[in-house]
């Protein structure tokens, strides 16, 4: 398995936030939702630089929604997470999850 | 309408997000950028809308700027460093061209020797249209630089107009302590014209393609 196969930690987290949101999830969601969850304030800029990425990787696809006047006339992209996306979510979860097993790191690094 | 959607996001902003993202992702991302504008200046004021606009917009072009030399590193790298090539191949041809069009006209064997407003006036076009030859050469290298990098125009063009700019300042200030000059207005304008002028070709280029992209997913 290749290093590419595994998703790195801000992938992680937009497809965590794409999932969040299902058929609903574009650039404005995805980023109030990281900034809400995990205080994160990131651009728009890093958010589809990083769903192009992903998007190039089979990971997710996108299609362009209706123009709408709030926008400017300008439409939403939406993106969904593929099954090929999901296959590689769970994969670097269960590589976290196995490498974090019996480490206690709450308490570790509590004190 | 509200006094949220009244208030408009700065127009350069709005331009420089233009220049830099890739054309499938410009109208998402303007939009969006919209989007949360809207909402933030019906909920503060429109100053610090604005300044949240902007801070968005900077961080926003940096990151495209990176993901481009990510996504397509050669074809990036390699027009920046064709751009390098072209100005240092052709570093001499203002002057040459300058001088060709000085001696167009001129007819040696009818009046062989220049009188001093002659000599005076050759000077003046000598060091005005060589600067001129230098500034449209530099465009046109932006140009050049901006068609090889295509879909990454801007960071092709604004890297190679930053690199050109650190060199030509540093050269500048190093030929002025040198010389033992604080201000000299033609080798200023040389330091800072070359590189405002690649940008310039880079934004003409981008600026076409963009309306030729609008106008093919219009019909």
């Amino acid at each position: 398995m290749s290093r590419r196969d595994y998703l790195g930690e801000f992938e992680h987290i937009v497809i965590l936030a794409l999932l969040r949101f299902g058929d609903h999830a574009y650039g404005v969601t995805v980023r109030q939702e990281i900034e809400m969850r995990i205080g994160r304030d990131v651009s728009i800029g890093a958010i589809y630089a990083t769903l192009g990425r992903l998007e190039a990787k089979g990971y997710v696809n996108s299609c362009l929604g209706d123009p709408t006047p709030e926008r400017g006339g300008k439409s939403k992209r939406f993106f969904h997470v593929t099954a090929r996306g999901m296959q590689a979510l769970n994969r670097s979860h269960r590589a976290l999850q196995s490498m974090t097993e019996g480490l206690r790191l709450a308490m570790r690094y509590s004190r | 309408m509200t006094q949220g959607s009244s208030i408009r996001p700065p127009r350069v902003a709005v331009w420089l997000v233009e220049l830099f993202t890739p054309y499938e992702q410009t109208e998402s991302i303007l939009g969006d950028l919209l989007e949360e504008f809207a909402d933030l200046t019906s909920k503060s004021e429109a100053p610090s809308a604005r300044r949240w606009y902007w801070r968005q917009s900077v961080r926003t072009i940096l990151h495209l700027v990176g993901s481009g030399f990510r996504v397509a590193p050669w074809s990036v790298v390699g027009a920046i460093i064709s751009g390098f090539l072209l100005l240092g191949l052709a570093s001499g041809l203002p002057e040459r061209v300058t001088l060709a069009v000085l001696d167009f006209h001129r007819q040696p064997h009818v009046t062989p020797y220049l009188t001093w407003p002659q000599v005076q006036a050759r000077l003046f076009w000598l060091t005005y249209g060589t600067l001129t030859a230098l500034l449209l050469m530099s465009m046109l290298t932006g140009c050049i630089v901006a068609v090889l990098a295509k879909g990454r125009e801007m960071a092709a063009a604004g890297t190679l107009s930053l690199l050109v700019g650190v060199l030509g300042a540093v050269e500048f200030l190093l030929w002025s302590a040198m010389n033992e000059y604080t201000f000299l207005p033609l080798p200023l304008v040389n330091a800072l014209g070359v590189p405002i002028m690649i940008a310039i070709g880079g934004v003409l280029v981008r600026t076409i393609r963009l309306a030729a992209t609008r106008r093919a997913t219009q019909r």
